[in-house]
């Protein structure tokens, strides 16, 4: 237990006074809650209000009620566009063609085509195109209704059946966009913040010649990984709690109630939330250990190591885009984790055996990779590699 | 005590197989210096490395105050103070921090630990050095770091690789007083160094390994009579049988 104690005090030490992987752990802690506080205000500005789209009008002559039309819902005239986005709407080039018979055609209440022309696979087009359609759509749908009536025909005739939509999302659902950006930090906050002491701590060492050292003192190389593995993952743990703490607070700031959703972290999810990633925390850590003890120089290792960043970036997005889940990855590591987190966003019960399999099968799988590295490093391979 | 048994160690490669240790025995006894000589790739490092425990010798043993390392090699480490070859120093920690974790390691703890802390930088002549963080040391005083930590547990057997190189005249008249002393308390003392002066000065044995095996062995004067020379080292170069020492 001295020795624990003091390989534990050394580590922390050497990883509190490492200034500038200290400040790469928290940063990624300070950054978070911004970056989640200013994406959902513009994503919620997006949502709600209906900016100006310029439509490239020909013909626009023959139908002044259907421009007037557009005008209300602010689709307006490309010609009227101001000289800062006139490059963005020339880009996207959205034409709008009204045949020369318009008039005619209406008033012998014939059939008109109205061409909309854009390109339909440009994302950022999606909104703007299908306010447009809705807007044709309604405007025809509101000069029928009239022809009927004055036919003396009700048009109720015309709707047989309407659609009532019960949607059985909780209000916290419709937050699923910060959740999803929160979780998927979550994920990536534990993986980097330990990582710049996991590396210091093993292949910085070996390239120091303290790693010969400490090996021939009378200490097994299993504390020698614990105290590593505890520094890094306490190091990660500081860090993913002061991103929801502060995620706390910035959400705050955002009025989610403009696109009906409520989001918060109160006492119990913020509780259940660091029970499910302080074990990740550790198996990232020890993950990192692996790899970079295995490294050649500290140069490699921090190459190999930072591509253990994919594991928590991808899982989760995969997650999101299997549909059918087969039934074990709710119990492995990260993504266990990262359908709990899902459901604890969505406001929905927590799984406790779920969370008590997925933490005990990270802790198991921290553990066996504990066990190997203590063992490599009393192998002759790592020793030779030390000169 | 520390002794070395008919030590084999061979190093396999894809291409081809080099041959450390071939057959390495000697003595180290308590309460005296042994040097042990060499040049440069005779086999030195490879048999310290297996002393401590770090590498397994393919054949023979290595035996510390009755123990082999094989057998538990954490209580032949608990029974040496080890200066290596290739040190590094916690350059985040301060002198004392560095000396106090490895006393820890050591399973020293409380007002022992301390006073054997402030004992050693007392006899080191470096008390101003310990609350300074190692970075930026000199050689000198690096090396004074490292010495400090191996020898503030007091152990029975000493294994020092080099220990004077870097130091100042008065630090390795320090260093030989120390070692001096600590023989006549009866620790055992295993010394390597390329300065035949020092060697001829402070060893009562010196064992001389070239090619991984021991080319001779006796006090330096006996090794001086067996060559015929009147230099120990002269003598060594004659023993291990080439010029190429004189390089290292």
């Amino acid at each position: 237990m001295i020795q624990f104690k003091a390989l534990l005090i050394k580590e922390l030490r050497e990883a509190f006074r490492d200034k500038r992987a200290l400040l790469v752990a928290l940063s990624f802690g300070l950054m978070a809650p911004v970056m989640i506080m200013v994406m959902s205000k513009f994503a919620i500005s997006q949502a709600v209000e209906s900016p100006e789209i310029y439509v490239k009008f020909s013909g626009a002559e023959y139908a002044p009620k259907l421009i007037k039309a557009f005008k209300d819902e602010n689709i307006l005239a490309f010609v009227d566009v101001p000289a800062d986005e006139k490059r963005v709407w020339q880009e996207r080039n959205v034409e709008v063609i009204i045949p020369d018979t318009y008039a005619q055609d209406m008033v012998d209440g014939k059939p008109i085509d109205i061409i909309l022309r854009a390109d339909y696979n440009e994302k950022s087009l999606g909104a703007p195109l299908r306010r447009i359609k809705d807007e044709i759509r309604s405007f025809s749908l509101a000069i029928g209704y009239k022809r009927l009536l004055v036919r003396g025909i009700d048009i109720k005739l015309l709707q047989p059946i309407t659609l009532q939509q019960q949607d059985t999302a909780l209000p916290t659902s419709n937050a699923m966009m910060i959740s999803l950006i929160l979780g998927l930090y979550l994920m990536m906050g534990v993986f980097v913040s330990g990582q710049a002491i996991s590396i210091d701590s093993s292949a910085g060492e070996r390239e120091r010649n303290v790693l010969e050292m400490l090996l021939c003192q009378p200490v097994s190389t299993l504390k020698i990984v614990m105290a590593k593995l505890v520094s890094s993952s306490l190091i990660a743990a500081i860090a993913v709690t002061l991103m929801l703490s502060l995620t706390t607070v910035s959400v705050s700031f955002v009025d989610l109630t403009k696109i009906g959703a409520t989001f918060s972290l109160d006492g119990f999810t913020f509780t259940a939330l660091l029970m499910l990633l302080i074990p990740l925390c550790f198996l990232a850590s020890s993950l990192q250990l692996f790899v970079a003890f295995q490294a050649k120089s500290f140069k490699e290792a921090q190459s190999t190591v930072g591509m253990l960043i994919m594991i928590p970036a991808m899982v989760p997005v995969a997650m999101m885009l299997i549909d059918d889940k087969p039934s074990w990855v709710s119990w492995t590591p990260i993504t266990g984790q990262s359908l709990l987190m899902e459901d604890l966003f969505k406001g929905l019960p927590v799984d406790w055996l779920a969370v008590l399999v997925t933490s005990g099968i990270t802790i198991a799988l921290t553990a066996g990779l504990v066990l190997t590295i203590a063992k490599r490093l009393t192998s002759e391979k790592v020793v030779m590699s030390l000169s | 005590m520390i002794e070395v048994k008919n030590l084999h160690k061979s190093f396999i490669d894809k291409k081809n197989t080099v041959k450390a240790l071939d057959g390495l025995s000697f003595t180290a006894k308590d309460g005296e210096i042994t040097g042990i000589l060499g040049p440069n790739g005779a086999g030195k490092t490879t048999c310290l490395r297996t002393l401590y425990g770090l590498l397994k010798a393919d054949e023979g043993s290595v035996i510390v105050d009755g123990i082999d390392v094989l057998d538990d090699p954490l209580a032949v480490r608990k029974r040496l103070g080890i200066f290596p070859d290739k040190f590094g120093l916690y350059e985040r920690l301060t002198a004392y921090e560095q000396v106090d974790y490895f006393a820890s390691l050591h399973g020293m703890q409380g007002a022992n630990k301390k006073a054997a802390i402030e004992q050693i930088f007392k006899d080191l002549g470096m008390e101003e050095l310990a609350h300074r963080k190692t970075v930026g040391f000199s050689q000198g005083q690096r090396m004074k770091v490292t010495l400090a930590q191996a020898l503030v547990h007091q152990p029975k057997n000493f294994v020092l690789d080099e220990p004077t190189r870097g130091l100042d005249v008065m630090s390795t008249r320090v260093l030989r007083n120390h070692l001096a002393k600590f023989k006549e308390k009866g620790h055992c003392i295993l010394f390597s160094s390329h300065v035949m002066q020092e060697v001829a000065a402070l060893c009562d044995r010196v064992i001389i390994v070239a090619n991984g095996k021991l080319a001779a062995q006796g006090t330096p004067q006996e090794l001086c009579d067996l060559a015929g020379e009147k230099l120990l080292e002269d003598a060594f170069v004659k023993l291990i049988g080439s010029d190429e020492g004189v390089a290292a």
